[in-house]
């Protein structure tokens, strides 16, 4: 350990840390309490119905708002709920749900007020962060007209963060996995979800998962 | 499952309400920013709910969450993650969290084919490699929870060796920790991952960048 480390600010942050470890005691043996096999059956394995896809945002902890239990919900996030092909990080999270896990539902679960999405609007050199953030320009570019008509440039950003949802939610189908297990068993959809910061409710964006399927089959037609 | 869909759309509208009343300022202060204490880079595995096994609430714990927990050097996903929540949020800790009965390593310590899983858990395969002797010497149940400690030691080495973190971590006492959680238990449980001097100094000459 470095001399460093003794310092008031590091004795605060190692107080903090210890912190998460009592809460983690705390909620373990409340779930115990009111169900002595809780973690018995956890243990067995997992079998989650959903797939979510959100933001890395600290404010969105999907399986809190959504009242899902651990063992529920496969979670995959990153900056911006982006789901680019050539990422190999969400394409092998979207394989191993559909494939291995069988999932029934992919959720992309983005939300207003998203830092991600304002920041890829700016016109400012973010370093290592462009070419994530690059894909969202790209979201913009595709519904250019559409957002250029909003004038309210709150509304605009809140448009854009739904567009963004609908368009990584085309990106999820666009995959084989998807694509085939569908064909097969009819499973998984694949919806759009958008979460209100200000007052803690989603918004179902309604994608229509069979009429975008065959609009995505036109040219990404992966089944055979 | 239309029905279970409809149930997590209801238990939102319950949450939301719950929560406004539990705690008033919770949502008015959501809705202005937010500034987490903790990036936990973690499994996506669904017996892991970070925020809800940490006994914190939304705006707490920025989340990064990936098959088996792995972070590759060229990784661009986790790369921006890091990026954003050191940099431009300034947390004070990262908690690099793998964990027990993770499917991801199950599969590393298999040889079944798996296509494009293949590539993402090669860094797993590389550790089995180099403690083959010692793996072979542990039952199954005891290799996957040393090839879990293997992946964070290994995890919490690359995070270590990002400038970004670098600095943080001398500029402003950025601490970075690796974790097992435990799912037959629920408890979380921490890796001594602490440096010696002077692997402290080779790490800084090797990896510490100037502007």
């Amino acid at each position: 350990m470095s001399s460093k480390e003794t310092t008031p600010i590091s004795k605060q942050l190692q107080q903090s840390y210890e912190q998460m470890f009592e809460n983690n005691r705390a909620w373990a043996a409340a779930q115990s309490a009111k169900d002595p096999n809780y973690f018995k059956v956890l243990a067995e394995g997992q079998s989650p119905d959903y797939l979510f896809i959100g933001c890395s945002d600290s404010r969105i902890p999907a399986e809190q708002v959504t009242g899902l239990q651990p063992g529920e919900a496969f979670v995959h996030r990153n900056i911006a709920n982006v789901i680019c092909n050539t990422d190999l990080s969400a394409m092998s999270v979207i394989n191993y749900a559909v494939r291995h896990l069988h999932v029934k539902r992919i959720i992309v679960f983005g939300h207003y007020g998203c830092g991600g999405v304002q920041a890829a609007m700016k016109p400012q050199d973010l370093g290592l962060l462009n070419p994530w953030l690059r894909n969202i320009r790209d979201v913009y570019r595709l519904h250019e007209d559409e957002l250029n008509a909003i004038s309210d440039a709150t509304a605009r950003y809140n448009r854009l963060v739904e567009l963004n949802v609908v368009e990584q939610c085309r990106n999820v189908i666009k995959t084989a996995a998807i694509q085939q297990s569908y064909a097969a068993n009819g499973f998984p959809v694949v919806s759009g979800w958008v979460f209100g910061l200000h007052n803690g409710l989603i918004k179902d964006l309604e994608i229509d998962f069979e009429a975008t399927l065959k609009d995505v089959q036109k040219i990404y037609n992966l089944t055979s | 499952m239309q029905d279970r869909f409809t149930t997590a759309l209801q238990a939102n509208k319950e949450w939301a309400a719950r929560t406004a009343q539990e705690y008033p300022d919770l949502f008015p202060s959501l809705a202005n920013g937010q500034s987490p204490e903790i990036l936990w880079i973690g499994c996506s595995d669904s017996r892991c709910p970070e925020t809800v096994v940490l006994g914190l609430k939304p705006g707490d714990v920025f989340v990064h969450r990936n098959i088996a927990n792995i972070l590759h050097a060229g990784d661009l996903s986790s790369g921006a993650v890091i990026e954003y929540a050191v940099r431009h949020l300034r947390v004070n800790h990262i908690v690099l969290s793998g964990h027990t009965k993770c499917g991801g390593i199950a599969a590393a310590l298999g040889n079944k084919q798996l296509g494009i899983l293949d590539p993402w858990l090669l860094p797993l395969r590389q550790i089995r490699e180099q403690n083959l002797p010692l793996l072979q010497t542990l039952s199954p149940e005891d290799a996957t929870v040393k090839m879990a400690e293997l992946n964070v030691r290994e995890g919490v080495k690359l995070l270590k060796s990002k400038g970004v973190v670098l600095e943080a971590m001398q500029e402003r006492g950025l601490q970075v920790h690796g974790l097992i959680y435990d799912v037959a238990c629920g408890m979380l449980r921490d890796i001594d991952t602490k440096d010696s001097e002077d692997e402290i100094k080779r790490r800084l000459v090797a990896f510490k960048t100037e502007a």
